[in-house]
């Protein structure tokens, strides 16, 4: 797998880069802004880039900015965008329009190296990796409040290890149910949102979460 | 007419303080007060002359050149600041000639920048006041010199006219000439001469000595009603205004500082503890490897100690000032506060546009509390958060179902809270019966 890494703090792009490398992904670029992280991007294509929400020069949105744009003129890429905190405002705006080969997570998730690695893969294999808390924050600020508030407790506890980007039988496997209850479980909330099925795990949950923050 | 008395006399039967009175009118001539303030009438026109031309000038050239080059504003506040240097002498000048003690007014406030300098150098009204008084003071100064020496001048050559009056003899007068062409031309002179005349004269001179120490008096105490008025403090409105200007920079300066002690945790503590919990991480998994079980569990448990040492720091940034408050505004920044109540939180917020910043700031400082309060103690199944505008100010709304009985006084974080909204000219209203609901509002100017 190839990964570029934009991140401001050297500690941390040291850190990311030997743990991605010691688990046998190749770093093909690891840049400091975002400007850097677009040029770099576009030139060497690579898997997956893993990027910081605050960069230089305003250590605001600059990761959130590229992280869009490159969503946009290079679909192929995936994007993973780590953050301090995770707001759903952001998660609304990364989610817009293309739903593949995308992940939100908050920097602590790193700690977590195994479950960090395997986030990464996912991105670059086209999957999802959203953070429980964008999730919950989605449920909380829907403007369709109504259909949100017919959903169960257990329901949004599906649909938010769902986000996270595991399969039925990994969700199974977490909430310790059987994967048929699962099954039932995700056909529930699309029936209750009226939504269409489709087949494959990740872009069902974005189709969800892109229609909660619409 | 009163007898002389004493400057100051004593009260016989008690031992009081003594008790000040007006001097006699016959030895207002000779006390010292009389003179001081004749030398300060005397000095007003030099000094009028001075700050009069400075203050015309210098304002007529900067009036002159605003419309030219824009040179002509910061000439305009120099001039005013020069005016309040001025003003320091003039006071000076008051206190020890006029006994008149005026506090000075409060310094400039300026304001940051070149623009903030000029405009706060324009706007100074304290600056303005001590202008009018340059102005005032040319013809104030004329008035009084010519009043005050002629009268002095009059009543003492009256006084000495039997000495002088021989003098007039050399030029074949018989005295002071009142009317008439003079001795070398046709026509009737009248002269002040013979016994009746001169006495008379003398009289009027001795009248005229003791009425001056009172017209001295009077003049004197146009002077200090101008100093008083023109350069001493700011009135009461004016302080307020100056106390709101100044609080609201003290505003804005803590809302910048939380900005930055906010980025300079997420840049140091924050990006050092994620990458110790990395290392940590990998640590945990190679030694899960090798099955060496008690540096295992030890390694383990130090992950899990900084991994909710950075959730608790991330929580304490967060209450501080969050970055999405900054770009993206109230509305964004409320859903997280919202999505970490323990209880489901409906949020709505209608604003036209973003407040000022140090406002936004307290607004979400507000939410956020009222909503860890709803949390820890409101026993409440839902909460609601409105956010929205009204004649020209916005309220926050944080509603709850749970027990009530919320209260300013209790010691509690609302206090603080109330502390904080007023502020920037806030108030917080709490309505919370026992038994609840609760309902606290927060209005804040836009």
């Amino acid at each position: 797998m190839r990964v570029v890494i934009a991140e401001d703090s050297v500690l941390l792009r040291d850190g990311l880069s030997r743990l991605l490398t010691a688990r046998g992904h190749e770093i093909v670029g690891a840049v400091g802004d975002a400007e850097q992280l677009v040029a770099v991007a576009t030139e060497l294509r690579p898997d997956v880039c893993v990027v910081d929400v605050r960069m230089p020069p305003t250590h605001t949105d600059e990761g959130i900015r590229a992280a869009v744009t490159m969503r946009a003129t290079l679909p192929e890429v995936g994007v993973l965008v780590l953050s301090q905190y995770v707001e759903e405002q952001y998660a609304t705006e990364l989610l817009a329009g293309n739903t593949s080969g995308v992940g939100y997570l908050l920097k602590d998730r790193v700690a977590d190296v195994g479950e960090f690695v395997a986030a990464v893969e996912r991105v670059a294999g086209g999957g999802t990796a959203l953070d429980p808390e964008v999730v919950s924050q989605l449920l909380g600020r829907s403007r369709k409040r109504d259909v949100v508030e017919k959903l169960t407790p257990r329901e949004r506890e599906v649909l938010g290890l769902m986000a996270e980007g595991r399969t039925n039988a990994a969700v199974a496997q977490a909430l310790v149910v059987s994967d048929g209850a699962v099954e039932k479980h995700v056909s529930n909330i699309f029936g209750k949102l009226g939504l269409a099925p489709s087949d494959t795990d990740h872009r069902r949950v974005l189709a969800v979460l892109a229609y909660l923050g619409s | 007419m009163s007898m002389p008395s004493p400057v100051t006399a004593y009260d016989g039967s008690t031992g009081d303080a003594p008790v000040r009175t007006r001097p006699g009118i016959l030895r207002a001539p000779f006390t010292v007060r009389t003179w001081t303030d004749t030398i300060h009438l005397v000095l007003n026109l030099p000094v009028g002359i001075v700050g009069f031309t400075y203050a015309v000038v210098f304002i007529a050239l900067g009036i002159g050149l605003t419309p030219l080059f824009l040179i002509g504003l910061p000439l305009i506040a120099l001039t005013l600041l020069g005016s309040r240097a001025f003003g320091r002498m003039e006071r000076a000048r008051a206190s020890a000639l006029l006994d008149e003690h005026v506090r000075a007014p409060a310094p400039l406030q300026r304001r940051p920048g070149w623009t903030g300098w000029i405009r706060s150098g324009l706007t100074d009204r304290t600056g303005w006041r001590a202008c009018l008084y340059l102005f005032l003071q040319l013809p104030w100064g004329v008035f009084t010199f010519v009043v005050t020496t002629v009268s002095w001048a009059a009543s003492l050559s009256a006084i000495t006219y039997p000495l002088t009056q021989p003098l007039y003899r050399r030029a074949d007068m018989p005295g002071a000439m009142i009317s008439g062409d003079g001795p070398n031309e046709p026509g009737v002179d009248h002269y002040l001469a013979g016994p009746g005349l001169v006495s008379l004269t003398v009289a009027a001179g001795v009248v005229l000595l003791f009425a001056t120490p009172w017209l001295v008096r009077g003049m004197a105490n146009v002077d200090r009603v101008m100093v008083r008025g023109l350069l001493g403090p700011a009135f009461l409105s004016e302080q307020v205004r100056d106390l709101t200007v100044s609080r609201g920079a003290a505003v804005d300066t803590a809302a910048s500082d939380l900005r930055r002690i906010e980025r300079d945790l997420h840049d140091g503590a924050q990006a050092r503890l994620v990458a110790l919990a990395m290392d940590l991480g990998m640590a945990k998994e190679n030694l899960n490897a090798s099955q060496d079980t008690e540096t295992a569990r030890m390694v383990s448990s130090a992950h899990d100690e900084v991994k909710l040492a950075l959730q608790e720091l991330r929580d304490l940034a967060r209450g501080i000032h969050p970055a999405v408050l900054t770009d993206r505004g109230l509305d964004a920044a409320l859903s997280s506060i919202a999505a970490r109540c323990t209880v489901p939180v409906r949020v709505e917020v209608d604003l036209p546009e973003r407040p000022p910043a140090p406002i936004e700031s307290v607004a979400y400082f507000c939410a956020s509390e009222l909503l860890t309060n709803v949390s820890k103690h409101a026993r409440a199944t839902h909460a609601w958060v409105t956010v929205g505008h009204e004649n020209g100010r916005m309220y926050l709304i944080v509603a709850d179902d749970g027990a009530g009985g919320a209260a300013t006084g209790k010691g509690s974080g609302l206090a603080g809270l109330t502390e904080r909204v007023r502020g920037v000219d806030g108030t917080l209203n709490v309505d919370s019966p026992e038994g609840g609901p609760t309902r606290i509002t927060v209005w804040l100017p836009l």
